[in-house]
């Protein structure tokens, strides 16, 4: 049995639209000849000069150009072509005859995609133009998918961020009125009615948390993090937050220490954003320790004026497959949180794209003496 | 330092005006007026002559932003502090430079609400006491 004919067609190649041009009428009949089974559409031109006009009317998918011809020669018009349209012109082919196949180099760097020798060989010509038409097609389809993509994308953000608007503030709400009922400001609760109380304060807590950390990624996504710079000292951020996070890591018997605050001068950075960075940080760092841990909090200053702030753990550090994952949306790892607590996988991510948005860096090292040590560095943010 | 007084709070949200009220009675406000739009709101303190003002800023029938102009044309001596949902510091910063004390985020937890509203109003001794 013949061995099966190998399928070229990757693409419908039919109906596209080829401008063959050549000042030797031979040779354009046996081109045409060559590809008129192919289904293409053909057009020619006898020179440079009304190529370029006939391009503009007919607009080609790809073009095969004679390297000599009266007038402008075929590298020149291709430089003319790639000069008009960009990246969008159409893929040239240059026809060169056997003893001229040094103006290959000069043909490419003119922008042309390919040549073909005359004299022709019909099945080479054949596939050669296949082929780039075939690309030209998938690269225009690829086009077409990444901006209805990213569109796509754009309203998936939009509207991630008008329902997490719109629902933080009855959820603080609900919140806030399941704290006052908790705490006996509009009466005495029984122990029954003080659990169910309870429970609607943590679910509250829990989704105002996955709704703000959402919304954050909508609002980075969208391109519209827009940092609000200003003198800020680290030390005292760092201090807020500890602050913040004490009553959660009480809960847990963990604690969290400074052990190194240098007298660091002020950096400009959004501060607000950055407690949310060492907030984060922090919690997760109280989240997955084991109860009664040491939690480390450090700034460090570098003789080039990089300030890092450090946070270390006590917990299972991070296992080598699961690194990639680390500052990825959704990129909860197989470490669960030691006390019950929720994460939404959003957390770290948000933190990198904040960092980045201050040209810093955020990484991540197991720490030899056990646990995780997350380094956040960071310069001057210039506004 | 805590406040006592009356406080009128602007919101076209029922849980809001109850929670930021609750708020408001945690640091010691006496009386709490609520109102649910711009239009009536300054018709309350007209009529109320409020010690202070939580005032949103969207809201149907008339926005917080009118309403303030409103509030501050007829008593320049007014406290308004601005409830806000949005983050965008422009509307916040108009607010501001209107002559709001201050702005207040509805969002933000509670035990952080009221040391926030505790230290704007030590800010402000003429509508506080000791």
């Amino acid at each position: 049995m013949p061995p099966a004919p190998v399928q070229t067609d990757l693409v419908d190649l039919k109906g596209r639209k080829l401008l063959l041009v050549d000042d030797d009428r031979l040779n354009l009949r046996i081109l045409q000849g060559i590809l008129q089974n192919e289904g293409y559409v053909l057009a020619d031109a006898d020179s440079a000069e009304s190529a370029l006009v006939k391009y503009d009317e007919f607009h080609p998918d790809l073009v095969l150009f004679d390297v000599v011809l009266p007038g402008i020669n075929g590298f020149d018009a291709c430089r003319e072509l790639r000069k008009r349209h960009g990246a969008k012109a159409a893929p040239v082919i240059f026809i060169t005859a056997k003893q001229e196949s040094d103006a290959v180099v000069e043909g490419f760097s003119a922008g042309g995609v390919d040549y073909v020798m005359k004299p022709f060989r019909r099945k080479e010509v054949a596939a050669r133009i296949r082929t780039h038409l075939q690309m030209r097609l998938l690269m225009d389809q690829q086009h077409t998918l990444v901006e209805q993509l990213s569109r796509a994308n754009a309203d998936k953000n939009k509207f991630l961020g008008m329902a997490a608007h719109d629902l933080r503030n009855p959820l603080a709400s609900i919140r806030g009125l399941a704290e006052f009922l908790n705490d006996g400001t509009v009466g005495a609760l029984t122990p029954d009615q003080r659990e169910l109380v309870n429970l609607i304060h943590q679910a509250s807590q829990s989704m105002v948390t996955l709704v703000n950390d959402l919304l954050d990624v909508a609002t980075i996504e969208s391109g519209e993090l827009k940092l609000q710079p200003a003198p800020a000292s680290l030390a005292d951020l760092i201090e807020k937050s500890v602050t913040l996070n004490a009553l959660e890591s009480a809960r847990k018997h963990t604690r969290i220490v400074c052990t190194e605050r240098p007298a660091a001068p002020p950096i400009t950075v959004d501060a607000e954003k950055i407690r949310q960075v060492i907030d984060n940080l922090l919690s997760n760092a109280v989240k997955y320790s084991p109860p009664a841990s040491t939690i480390r909090v450090s700034l460090a200053l570098k003789d080039d004026g990089t300030q890092v702030i450090s946070v270390r753990d006590q917990g299972p550090g991070i296992p080598e497959n699961e690194r990639d994952r680390l500052f990825k949306d959704f990129g909860r790892l197989s470490a669960v949180p030691t006390g019950g607590e929720k994460s939404t996988g959003l957390g770290l991510a948000i933190c990198r794209k904040i960092v980045e948005a201050h040209h810093g860096a955020i990484v991540a090292e197991n720490h030899p003496a056990g646990g995780c040590e997350f380094r956040v560095l960071l310069t001057s943010t210039p506004s | 330092m805590t406040f006592t007084g009356k406080a009128l709070i602007i919101d076209d949200e029922p849980h809001v005006r109850k929670y930021i009220g609750l708020v408001l009675r945690a640091i010691g406000a006496t009386t709490i007026i609520e109102a649910p739009n711009g239009a009536e709101g300054f018709a309350a303190y007209q009529r109320e002559r409020p010690n202070l003002v939580l005032l949103d800023v969207n809201m149907p029938v008339q926005d917080g932003i009118e309403t303030l102009k409103q509030i501050l044309a007829f008593d320049a001596g007014a406290s308004v502090i601005m409830l806000t949902s949005l983050t965008t510091r422009q509307t916040i910063e108009e607010a501001v430079k209107g002559g709001a004390l201050h702005y207040i985020r509805k969002d933000t937890p509670r035990e952080e609400l009221i040391v926030m509203l505790k230290e704007l109003l030590a800010e402000e001794p003429g509508q506080t006491t000791l």
